[in-house]
């Protein structure tokens, strides 16, 4: 800090004013690169304004990348001026110019440095919340609620109303299922969603923690046993979107991906009842929804009964087996 | 010791690490159970894969580990690996020959049939001395009923079997002893098993799908799903589809 003070400050021999050279240059280079990474770049970025929850994390991205870029440009910058113009000259060994400190570079730094972190994090705060978790996880009792939802029925919902869409994630190794609580329960490997409505989902696993990573929604929520926790996002596109398992969970983890889609709300409407037709007879044999579920606690029939297996196949885990992994 | 001397030593000891862990990883890490092609043995656009699942597995050093065996196109014999190779574009009708015994679905959504031809699955019950009429199902129930003894599921194809059990308390007793169980060990041959038969068309394009059973059948494991559901050969494996 003190070096670049006295050296911003200097003039050099020639009558090279190289503070102000540098002054100049880099307002000028940030200008046109936060422009760039503003509007250029900017609606390019991951993840997408697939929905609210995305375009608020592209939002983010675009800010802080906008942010870091005078940062960035004036690194750059000093280093590559200072490699070409400061290099020490052959047969040159004199000592450099001794150093003193610059109170006002120092305290223009330390304020510029603190007034950007402490932006940062009354802005990252903010954006927590905006909109409703940003897509993450909350828990199972979420904090943030999309504005002007309800969750007054969980075996109903009717589009454009405030009750929001339910819909279950529900991990085991190695794939995800989804339930409809508000379509009769019916359990899937598909993914829909209607587009412009609000959806809940409640994520929850049967084995191990898994993630679940809606990427391109901006929806990522760790998947716990006996646990449920929720997340919200609404969808701007329809289109398709990618779920991939975002914990190591175990030899085919890397296989636990899906492909989920967006629909109109009249196509995700003519999906629910057509899927709820056809799984009725699974539905029928399914457990009561819930926010979680204990595999090994089951209402086994009579020869399960009989054979010793009350309890889901996995529920045989006995510490004291000598054949763990 | 000369310095020469030294440095070879130095060489030829670092060489041998290498050479170990290169060891360790072609036969132990990178393994690879062997794949019954059946590409070949395609005609009319169709083929027939036959399949097994066994509750020990007694031909490996984990006797007590369940498996699936995929039968030799070639010799005819039942080999233990979960590694088959099929024609695109092709009509491929499975039948599976189930002598594991019953276990309740951690999830019962695994229960359903789908992605076959039709939507369903036919079974046939074998309890010892005859065969039960086939019948076509699409649901199984295997919480209230003694009804599924493991899943061939190849998600990415959107496709899920349950593979039926014996349905007694009698019959989950008398299970296969040791494995493959073929013909030539006669009692072996009559243990209560379920013949599970369905189609499937393999996708147009060539490629590799991963398949696994969705009962978590490691007993002893946590949650069921190490050991054989963890170990290639076993309970999960690959179907390469092939141009």
């Amino acid at each position: 800090m003190a070096a670049e003070s006295s050296t911003v400050a200097g003039t050099q021999a020639g009558g090279r004013r190289d503070g102000l050279w540098l002054l100049v240059l880099w307002i000028v280079l940030s200008i046109i690169g936060c422009l760039l990474v503003l509007l250029v770049w900017g609606p390019h970025m991951p993840p997408g304004d697939q929905s609210t929850s995305a375009a608020s994390q592209q939002f983010d991205y675009r800010v802080l990348g906008t942010i870091a870029t005078p940062v960035v440009v004036g690194i750059l910058l000093y280093i590559g001026w200072a490699l070409t113009f400061w290099r020490q000259k052959p047969g040159d060994e004199t000592d450099a110019a001794p150093l003193h400190g610059n109170i006002t570079i120092q305290t223009t730094w330390i304020a510029g440095t603190a007034a950007i972190v402490l932006f940062l994090a009354a802005f990252g705060t903010y954006e927590l919340i905006q909109p409703a978790g940003a897509g993450a996880g909350q828990g199972p009792q979420p904090i943030w609620k999309p504005a002007g939802t309800t969750t007054s029925s969980i075996t109903s919902w009717t589009p454009g109303g405030s009750n929001i869409l339910q819909i279950q994630v529900i991990g085991q190794q190695w794939a995800w299922t989804y339930r409809y609580p508000q379509f009769g329960g019916f359990e899937t490997t598909q993914l829909m969603l209607p587009v412009g409505e609000p959806v809940q989902f409640n994520v929850t696993s049967l084995d191990v923690i898994h993630s679940f990573w809606a990427y391109t929604l901006g929806v990522k929520a760790d998947a716990n046993p006996g646990l449920n926790n929720v997340a919200y996002t609404t969808a701007y596109h329809t289109g398709q979107f990618q779920v991939r398992c975002d914990e190591l969970c175990g030899i085919w983890h890397g296989s636990m991906y899906d492909t989920g889609d967006v629909l109109s709300v009249s196509a995700f409407l003519k999906w629910t009842q057509a899927t709820k037709v056809h799984l009725a007879a699974l539905t029928k044999i399914l457990p009561p929804y819930a926010l979680t579920y204990d595999p090994t606690n089951i209402p086994a029939g009579k020869i399960n009964t009989a054979l010793g297996l009350t309890s889901a196949g996995g529920g045989y885990y006995n510490p004291a087996d000598p054949e763990q992994p | 010791m000369s310095l020469p001397a030294r440095a070879a030593t130095l060489v030829v000891a670092f060489l041998a690490v290498v050479a170990g862990v290169v060891f360790v990883v072609v036969e132990f890490i990178g393994a690879q159970p062997s794949v019954e092609n059946y590409t070949s043995y395609a005609s009319g656009g169709q083929v027939n894969v036959t399949m097994m699942t066994t509750p020990e597995t007694t031909v490996t050093n984990k006797p007590d580990w369940v498996s699936y065996f995929i039968k030799n196109p070639s010799t005819g014999n039942f080999d233990h690996t979960t590694y088959f190779a099929v024609p695109a574009n092709t009509k491929v009708n499975v039948t599976i020959l189930g002598y594991d015994g019953c276990t309740p679905l951690r999830n019962p959504v695994w229960g359903q049939v789908a992605g076959t031809i039709g939507g369903t699955e036919n079974v046939s019950y074998f309890n010892g001395k005859t065969f039960s009429p086939t019948q076509s199902v699409q649901t199984f129930d295997s919480w209230a009923n003694c009804a599924v003894q493991h899943t061939f599921a190849i998600p990415t194809l959107g496709i899920n079997v349950p593979v039926a059990s014996p349905t007694t308390v009698a019959e989950n007793n008398a299970l296969c002893g040791t494995a493959p169980c073929v013909a030539d060990n006669a009692n072996e041959a009559k243990a209560p098993h379920a013949v599970v038969t369905f189609s499937f068309m393999t996708p147009k394009t060539p490629g590799t799908y991963r398949w696994q059973c969705f009962v978590p059948c490691g007993g002893g494991y946590l949650d069921g799903n190490g050991g054989p559901m963890s170990t290639p050969g076993y309970m999960a494996g690959e179907m390469e589809v092939q141009a």
